[in-house]
């Protein structure tokens, strides 16, 4: 009788732990004065089709704006895709995303193109939200 | 005759054929089955005869002097379609048409989300070309010299058997002109002026590469015999022979 009614205190408790944690494992709210804009950059220049999520990297990956503002990247949007040096090039020699695309602190520049570069295709599907033959100009 | 009077005769039987008769018809078949059967081997293209031992030709089997090859750095494409607008403004493709496209293939990958590769598509200037054989006008040939499918606009009737051979999808038809366009490796546009196709020159990523297979000093025929690399070409099964190739190089 007793180790029966322990047993369910014991079930009880752990549930209880369980349900707990379930409610602090459940994420913060996205604030976008926190992580930023919530809604994926598109840069158009110097190359059509490039994303940049600040989700992914200060809401999920930890990252602070101070990271990459204003050293890297202006705090105003579309400042950077206004610089001639916004290049593969200039990340390649750790400017831009390229501080920490160096294949050590996140993958290199020069691999996994497609991540970013979603192309005009990947915008378009983005945008409509159709997987409509990409190139319609 | 109508069928329905034909329903309301008497079934003949074939007691009735003489054995010539029969003979003569048994022939006729051998005849019409050995059109087709000669047809698919033999081509009737003027092309000259290009099989070739693999995939990529070996020396002695380059059918054209220039051998104009593109090979294509699939993985490094970014789907920024400056080759499109290039081609466009270049060879006047109208907003509908395309002479080249990206396609692209995802696959899941294990951290989830996709990874994309484009895959970009021309005319591949078959040693064998499809096309070529089913145009009832000949207004689609090889060039001789170069092995470039080239448009006779003015002998297109616009039928469009071509576009529907064609196992690369690379052909449209030009509504304004009632023609059917296609790439040409930019022959009169940039070629005839010793410039290279619009879209390797508009490639920010060095996608394209364009020259003659032939020329064993010229990328392309690095890219194509560079080892720890593999070359691959669309459709192969067709048996058309196509000169666009894709690599890991």
């Amino acid at each position: 009788m007793k180790k029966s009614l322990m047993l369910t205190l014991l079930c009880v408790v752990m549930t209880a732990v369980y349900l707990v944690a379930a409610e602090n494992e459940q994420k913060v709210e996205y604030d976008e004065d926190l992580y930023g804009p919530e809604s994926l950059i598109i840069w158009e220049k110097p190359v059509k089709g490039v994303i940049f999520s600040h989700k992914r990297h200060t809401y999920e990956a930890g990252l602070d704006c101070s990271d990459c503002h204003d050293d890297l990247f202006e705090m105003m949007a579309g400042a950077a895709e206004e610089e001639d040096n916004f290049t593969m090039e200039a990340m390649y020699d750790g400017e831009y995303c390229g501080a920490c695309h160096d294949g050590g602190f996140a993958f290199a520049a020069d691999t996994r193109c497609t991540a970013c570069h979603i192309g005009v295709r990947g915008v378009n599907r983005l945008e409509n939200g159709s997987e409509e033959e990409g190139g319609s100009h | 005759m109508k069928i329905q009077e034909l329903m309301k005769l008497k079934n003949e039987g074939t007691s009735g054929l003489s054995s010539r008769e029969r003979r003569q018809f048994i022939k006729m078949g051998f005849i019409v089955t050995g059109v087709y059967f000669g047809g698919r081997i033999l081509s009737l293209t003027s092309a000259v005869e290009a099989a070739s031992s693999g995939t990529v030709p070996q020396e002695g089997e380059y059918s054209y002097s220039p051998h104009y090859t593109m090979v294509i750095r699939e993985q490094l494409c970014i789907d920024c379609e400056r080759c499109v607008e290039a081609c466009h403004s270049v060879n006047d493709v109208p907003g509908h048409g395309r002479r080249t496209k990206i396609l692209e293939k995802r696959r899941p990958i294990e951290y989830g989300g996709f990874e994309t590769v484009f895959m970009p598509i021309l005319c591949n200037h078959c040693n064998r070309p499809p096309c070529v054989r089913v145009c009832p006008t000949t207004a689609t040939y090889k060039d001789e010299k170069t092995g470039i499918v080239v448009m006779n606009h003015d002998r297109c009737i616009g039928c469009k058997t071509c576009m529907t051979a064609c196992p690369y999808n690379a052909r449209y038809f030009k509504e304004e002109e009632r023609y059917v366009d296609k790439c040409n490796f930019c022959r009169d546009t940039r070629l005839a002026q010793g410039e290279l196709p619009a879209c390797v020159t508009a490639c920010p990523a060095d996608v394209r590469i364009f020259g003659d297979l032939t020329d064993k000093k010229s990328r392309v025929y690095k890219l194509l015999h560079t080892p720890d690399t593999y070359v691959w070409v669309l459709r192969p099964e067709t048996g058309a022979l196509p000169n666009v190739y894709y690599t890991t190089a």
